[in-house]
């Protein structure tokens, strides 16, 4: 397929285009601005209200650990199965694992709001039948010496295989292993009595999800500043059936989760269901089905809209919206309950200081790797 | 199409051993004006559909028509069998339970997807069991790299071949047969998606038809008995050989309490316990419209079939069938029974062969149920009242 796209590259070898580091000077500030702003309206909704402000931390803490394993994760498969379509185009997900260190100071900082979240880590937690019994795995000493562990091991992985391109499939055995045990640790106790064993697989294709969406947006964005003169509609065509198949997994995933708890009606699995399904968090719950499946199945199910960078671009954005909301969905109706949902300050704050912090430690190591003064990567 | 081709060209063929020397022997004969026919390669060359000028498959029309055949017959069956003609509550879901039906709609849809796309290829490709195909070369689709075209207006093959060898061929001749013809496929005429369009229709009608088909899902409106109203699976009241009592039926464990966790009756079954019950326990509830038809239902439902309607026996199952004759609730020694006796008896059962239905119904039905057989009575005692279905006055005469 080798249609022009509607809006051309820039030309690179014109004056007064400003290359990779002009925008990056140029992004800077605003992503200061975005995480000294985030960091107030989250300090500001902790004040406000501790449930929803420790809520949105961990919130922002986990997803952008989820960006940077989304980008260790499809850095990986590539390494092991040795492909090279995707060379060319995506320079993101290489990026995207610097993430992973400021994630876990967050994470950690929940150390100081587990109480307000978590109902395991309240004193009184001992003398409740049905959660005395947990409390050998879930205690906070033990808690957040397995969020080290864990971020260690993320951190570790990353960089051996971000630097020296070593170890893909140790990860993946290791990445299996701890971001079952981060889902079923850091989301499904907050509501301990629940449970759901498909929930970290839930987990992983939000996730992939979105670190394909993000790798399919600086893909575009870097076309159209010019820095990807040789690409074709065909490898838009190639992200586009990637994030159709996995929006459609996504949805897959979710059925199967909601399907055996609907049918079997057991009250402890449906119990934080029917929160969802009923009352005030309803229209979001299927609202999440919108944007993480109904729009984007519609949106891309022709060819042509595919290859199309603005539908992708739009498709994009709507899955990353879509993402926030599913996480808020997983971790605020425990912690807030029957108070129905909530935008606010804190909601906000989480938001900026997400945006602002992904900025900020990824482009560094984006700028190291696409070098865009020397090698211009050239597609086929 | 046909029309406009010239009627005969000669066609020609060649082979490489590479797939970088066919992509440009295929971009340098489109540029000379020949028409290439075709390529034969071991595996899918990367950008040969662009340097042929291959318009985009139309296979993705078929596959959407029939994913929605797919999706219109699982929707569409699954919502008459199990919402209109035979609606059978199971598990507590409503009769048009979505989510259920989602599995069986996604399997259908991606298996006539499936199977339809394969189908359409065969038919486009025209591709059939037992089709002759004469040798184009014999390394076709084997090692080889091959070519077919049709020369251009006013060229002559020998020129096209040395341009050839020069390309890389290592070997092309002219073509006798005339069997590269291309034409429209099915799926490329409007004819071919309003035909799978128009076979949809019924199932799409079926959907849409749904909420005019049968307003009433408590009757089922068809009635074949293909053994359903005689299955072979043992019956409530049946002899058994196997369980305690030699009957099917079986009494709750003792000590069943109802799942609305009322606390325990401080009585005990027997006629004494009753009496007892008689002289200790007053209804707590007054009668008003919403327990009258609460307890009418009950009534209906549970004790009707054996007490009947009007509670005199009439239009009993039990009494139509000559089993045996329950007590008669409108005659005058049930009347004088105190609240709390009768009570005692819908609770822990009747002296003779009644059960109890204390673990079936909740301790308000119970008094609800008391109040509705009251007015039963009254209705009973006064010759000329008619008592249902219109209640005569179950709430104006007492406060």
């Amino acid at each position: 397929m080798s249609e022009t796209f509607t809006v051309p590259a820039r030309d690179l070898t014109k004056t007064g285009i400003p290359t990779l580091a002009d925008i990056g000077d140029r992004l800077r500030g605003g992503a200061w601005v975005f995480v000294l702003l985030g960091a107030l309206l989250l300090g500001l909704g902790l004040v406000l209200q501790a449930e929803r402000g420790w809520g949105n931390l961990l919130l922002t803490a986990f997803n952008l650990a989820c960006v940077g394993l989304g980008g260790l994760f499809l850095l990986a498969i590539q390494s092991i199965t040795g492909a090279r379509w995707s060379d060319p185009i995506l320079k993101a997900h290489r990026a995207m694992p610097a993430l992973l260190p400021v994630a876990g100071v967050l994470m950690l900082l929940l150390a100081f709001g587990a109480p307000v979240l978590y109902p395991w880590a309240r004193p009184d937690a001992a003398s409740q039948h049905l959660l005395h019994g947990r409390l050998g795995w879930l205690n906070p000493p033990f808690f957040f010496g397995r969020v080290v562990l864990i971020f260690a091991a993320w951190i570790w992985a990353g960089r051996r295989l971000t630097q020296q391109g070593k170890g893909a499939a140790p990860f993946i055995l290791v990445f299996g292993l701890t971001f079952s045990l981060a889902n079923f640790d850091w989301l499904m106790s907050l509501e301990p009595v629940w449970s759901s064993t498909i929930l970290a697989i839930y987990g992983f294709s939000g996730m992939f999800l979105q670190g394909i969406a993000i790798v399919t947006i600086s893909a575009i964005v870097l076309r159209r500043v010019g820095l990807l003169p040789a690409v074709s509609k065909a490898q838009n065509h190639d992200l586009g059936k990637l994030l159709f198949a996995f929006s459609c997994f996504w949805a897959y995933i979710f059925l199967s989760q909601f399907l055996l708890i609907w049918y079997a009606n057991i009250p402890e699995e449906t119990g934080p269901m029917r929160l969802l399904l009923q009352g005030r968090w309803m229209p979001l719950f299927y609202l999440n089905l919108l944007l993480n499946f109904g729009l984007p199945f519609v949106l891309l199910l022709q060819r042509k809209a595919k290859t199309s960078e603005t539908v992708l671009l739009a498709t994009c954005a709507i899955l990353l919206a879509g993402r926030w909301l599913d996480l808020y969905l997983q971790i605020m109706p425990p912690v807030l309950r029957g108070l129905g949902p909530v935008f606010g300050p804190a909601e906000l704050g989480g938001i900026l200081l997400q945006l602002g912090l992904g900025h900020l430690a990824c482009w560094p190591v984006f700028m190291k790797d696409a070098n865009p003064a020397q090698e211009l990567p050239q597609a086929e | 199409m046909s029309s406009t081709e010239p009627p005969h060209r000669s066609r020609f063929r060649a082979s490489f051993a590479d797939p970088e020397q066919l992509l440009g022997a295929v971009k340098h004969l489109r540029a000379a004006g020949h028409r290439v026919l075709d390529t034969y390669t071991p595996f899918p060359v990367h950008g040969m559909d662009e340097a042929m000028g291959l318009r985009p498959s139309r296979l993705p029309r078929a596959c959407l028509a029939f994913a929605a055949l797919g999706l219109a017959i699982a929707g569409g069956f699954q919502i008459w069998s199990s919402a209109i003609d035979y609606p059978l509550r199971t598990g507590g879901k409503p009769l048009l339970a979505i989510p259920a039906f989602i599995p069986v709609a996604f399997e259908l849809t991606v298996l006539l997807a499936g199977l339809g796309v394969v189908a359409s290829f065969f038919v486009a490709a025209r591709m059939r069991p037992r089709l002759r195909v004469p040798d184009l070369h014999p390394g076709a689709n084997d090692d080889q790299f091959i070519l077919a075209a049709e020369l251009g207006a006013d060229i002559q093959f020998p020129a096209v071949a040395r341009e050839l060898m020069g390309l890389g061929a290592t070997e092309s001749s002219l073509l006798l047969d005339d069997r590269f013809q291309r034409g429209d496929s099915f799926w490329d005429r409007p004819a071919g998606i309003g035909a799978l369009l128009l076979a949809c229709l019924p199932a799409f009608l079926l959907l849409v038809s749904v909420p005019f088909l049968n307003r009433d899902f408590q009757k089922r409106n068809l009635a074949w008995d293909g053994g359903m109203g005689a299955p072979l699976s043992a019956q409530a009241y049946d002899a058994s050989g196997v369980l305690p009592g030699g009957q099917v039926l079986q009494s709750p464990p003792p000590g069943t309490l109802s799942r609305r966790s009322e606390a325990p009756l401080a009585f005990a079954p027997g006629k004494a316990e009753a009496e007892r019950a008689g002289r200790e326990l007053q209804n707590p509830h007054q009668p008003t419209q919403a327990r009258f038809n609460r307890g009418k239902l009950v009534y209906e439902r549970v004790c009707a079939t054996c007490h009947g309607r009007e509670g005199d026996n009439n239009g009993s199952l039990i009494v139509a069938r000559g089993a045996f004759a329950p007590t008669v609730l409108v005659s005058p020694v049930v009347r004088d029974m105190p609240d709390g006796r009768l009570f005692h008896i819908a609770t822990f059962g009747g002296p003779t062969k009644m059960k109890g239905y204390g673990d079936l119904l909740s301790r308000e039905d119970r008094w609800q149920v008391v109040l509705y057989i009251r007015e039963l009575q009254k209705a009973a005692a006064k010759p000329a009242a008619v008592p249902a279905p219109a209640p005569a006055t179950p709430t104006g005469a007492q406060p």
